[in-house]
């Protein structure tokens, strides 16, 4: 990758889209696993070089996300995701200047200063979500996670305000989990979460596996629906794992979908 | 289908268990199903996972306990009717929801009764294997109790007397009898709803006041909607991990033993968890930005006496076992005489 050395103007979003997407369609997790973490470094170069691009920093924060809470352990995953989480803040700081005091709202004011951000910052609010979302899983035997889900649920309404069809229907599949995360009658929303994961499917083109894999991994387990969560699961295995910028997905979500499946008839 | 092959193989136990020999019971499999509100993943369901586990391993597979978890299959009394018929043969219920089938398992719920989580455990310590002995009697196997800790005030103005809650509306639990009685008597507006409206009701004004475990507060995120906290223990609550006792019946000796060892093992854990849980929880609610409001001494006494005032009203209820009340006050006397 000649970015390292490049200027500013060429790092911006075309270097961390370019890395996203080599990484994202690769069809070998381990190759990731083991390469990933050059181009982690080397993200963390080029944030240091320049500290205030928000396309690296929004990038920096999404492949920390997801390789801390893909393919490390739990206290790594503490360490990364927090990083990812930094990159995240400082991101959505620098696109949208109010979000640089969110820190000290509670909820309310939150929530009203979120009507705020603009369709044009939703590449930074996503990936503050994403990360900020990626923190709380693996810290999420701390209360502290439970304390702010419904302000990440916030954010993700905001960034689906201004385009449900961002990232091809993922702000959609955040917000289905979200909603599964509680039973009913703790709060949960089951019926919202489906929509959302229909809406997912459709906005993907059906081309995303790993929004099926949480559909019945999160809904139908949290509803006991056996039928639809063997289906989706089946339709995981029997699609081709090649898509643009899926296929890394892809791999991971069939691997998932089998190990879910294997224990089907055991939870049901 | 599956329900009904499931109550075949019950039945099947039952008759080989009671009318031929006891010994051949160890060759059935019994397939004990067991209802919780606790969602999948949880600590709770990780915690009767490992234990279930542990039971099929040491039955040789003769006792599967298998898990609803996520209130799949309703709520407190939805699960009772359930065990009714046979569907199901145990859950994870609220105290109050099983105090329909054993009233002994209301007391610990009365508002105010307890000043503080030193109180809770004498009692407990004394009291809970009678409890369990009457839930027993009653028809329902527990393996003891899981805290669920002190509610305590959540409100979007400063609560530190009984007259701050004055003219406001306070939120009381849908089936909760005895708090509903208590506030109105302390000249309270009580509103009944659902606890899973509670969230709206205090966004639209409907409730000004409501009241939970630090726990539950962030689980039902009512953090988000209210900004204080007032430290007073409002009431204390308690889970219930039982199962039916004719299903615990069928099984052999051995096996019961084995389901009572090491589910009261697990349920025990959870329950000393449960107090640690409450006080991270807290912190979190303190720094998510809610302000404690501290109930100052003179205060306290306001409010201890106003419900005193209503214990008579409240030993005489069917709701609640007089004989056991009169102890329990008895029992928490003595503790304050001897822990001035």
């Amino acid at each position: 990758m000649s970015f390292a050395t490049g200027c500013a103007s060429l790092i911006g979003g075309a270097a961390a889209d370019t890395l996203s997407a080599v990484i994202l369609n690769q069809d070998d997790p381990a190759l990731i696993e083991s390469g990933v973490p050059a181009y982690l470094l080397a993200i963390d170069g080029l944030i240091s070089q320049h500290p205030d691009n928000i396309a690296l920093l929004s990038g920096g924060a999404q492949l920390f996300a997801f390789y801390g809470s893909r393919f490390v352990t739990p206290e790594r995953a503490v360490t990364l995701t927090a990083k990812a989480r930094r990159y995240g803040n400082r991101a959505i700081c620098l696109a949208h200047e109010p979000a640089c005091r969110w820190a000290d709202a509670d909820y309310t004011q939150f929530v009203a200063q979120l009507e705020a951000v603009d369709k044009k910052d939703i590449g930074p609010l996503y990936s503050y979500a994403v990360a900020w979302l990626a923190q709380l899983e693996a810290t999420s035997e701390d209360w502290t996670a439970v304390a702010e889900l419904p302000w990440v649920e916030a954010v993700l309404e905001r960034a689906l305000a201004l385009d449900e069809t961002y990232e091809d229907g993922q702000l959609h599949a955040y917000l289905g989990i979200l909603n599964c995360l509680r039973p009913p009658a703790l709060g949960g929303k089951p019926d919202v979460a489906r929509d959302h994961f229909e809406r997912a499917i459709e906005l993907s083109g059906g081309r995303d596996l790993s929004i099926k894999v949480e559909y019945a991994r999160r809904y139908a387990r949290l509803v006991f629906d056996q039928e639809l969560h063997d289906r989706l699961l089946t339709d995981v295995l029997n699609a081709p794992v090649d898509a643009p910028g899926k296929t890394l997905f892809n791999v991971l979500a069939k691997q998932e979908a089998e190990t879910l499946l294997a224990s089907s008839k055991e939870y049901f | 289908m599956r329900d009904r092959r499931a109550a075949k193989t019950r039945s099947l136990a039952k008759v080989l268990l009671g009318v031929l020999l006891a010994g051949a019971a160890t060759a059935n499999a019994a397939d004990i199903k067991i209802a919780s509100v606790a969602p999948d993943g949880s600590r709770w369901m990780q915690q009767m996972r490992a234990g279930a586990e542990e039971v099929k391993t040491r039955t040789a597979g003769r006792v599967t306990l298998k898990f609803y978890p996520g209130g799949v299959m309703g709520n407190d009394a939805q699960v009772l009717r359930k065990i009714r018929i046979g569907q199901l043969q145990g859950g994870a219920f609220t105290a109050g929801g099983l105090g329909e089938r054993y009233p002994g398992l209301n007391l610990y719920g009365i508002p105010l009764l307890f000043y503080s989580l030193d109180e809770v455990d004498a009692v407990r310590k004394q009291l809970d294997p009678e409890l369990a002995a009457g839930l027993e009697q009653a028809g329902f196997v527990s393996f003891g109790f899981i805290e669920g800790g002190f509610a305590n005030l959540l409100s979007n103005v400063p609560i530190s007397t009984v007259d701050d809650m004055k003219r406001k509306k306070v939120w009381v639990p849908e089936g909760d009898n005895i708090s509903f009685l208590a506030m109105e008597t302390m000249g309270l507006s009580p509103s009944v709803l659902p606890v899973t409206d509670v969230l709206t009701g205090l966004q639209t004004g409907l409730i000004d006041i409501t009241f939970a475990s630090p726990v539950a507060a962030l689980v039902l995120q009512w953090h988000t909607k209210v900004k204080y906290i007032t430290d007073l223990p409002v009431s204390y609550s308690m889970g219930v991990f039982a199962i039916d006792k004719g299903a615990y019946s069928a099984l052999s000796a051995d096996d019961q033993r084995v389901v009572r060892e090491v589910m009261g093992r697990y349920v025990q854990q959870l329950d000393h968890e449960a107090r640690e849980d409450n006080r991270k929880a807290n912190e979190v609610l303190t720094k998510s930005g809610l302000t404690t409001v501290t109930v100052k001494d003179a205060d306290l006494e306001g409010w201890r006496k106003t419900i005193e005032s209503i214990h008579p009203q409240l030993r005489a209820r069917p709701d609640i076992d007089g004989m056991l009340f009169d102890r329990l006050v008895g029992m928490l006397a003595e503790y304050r005489r001897t822990h001035p």
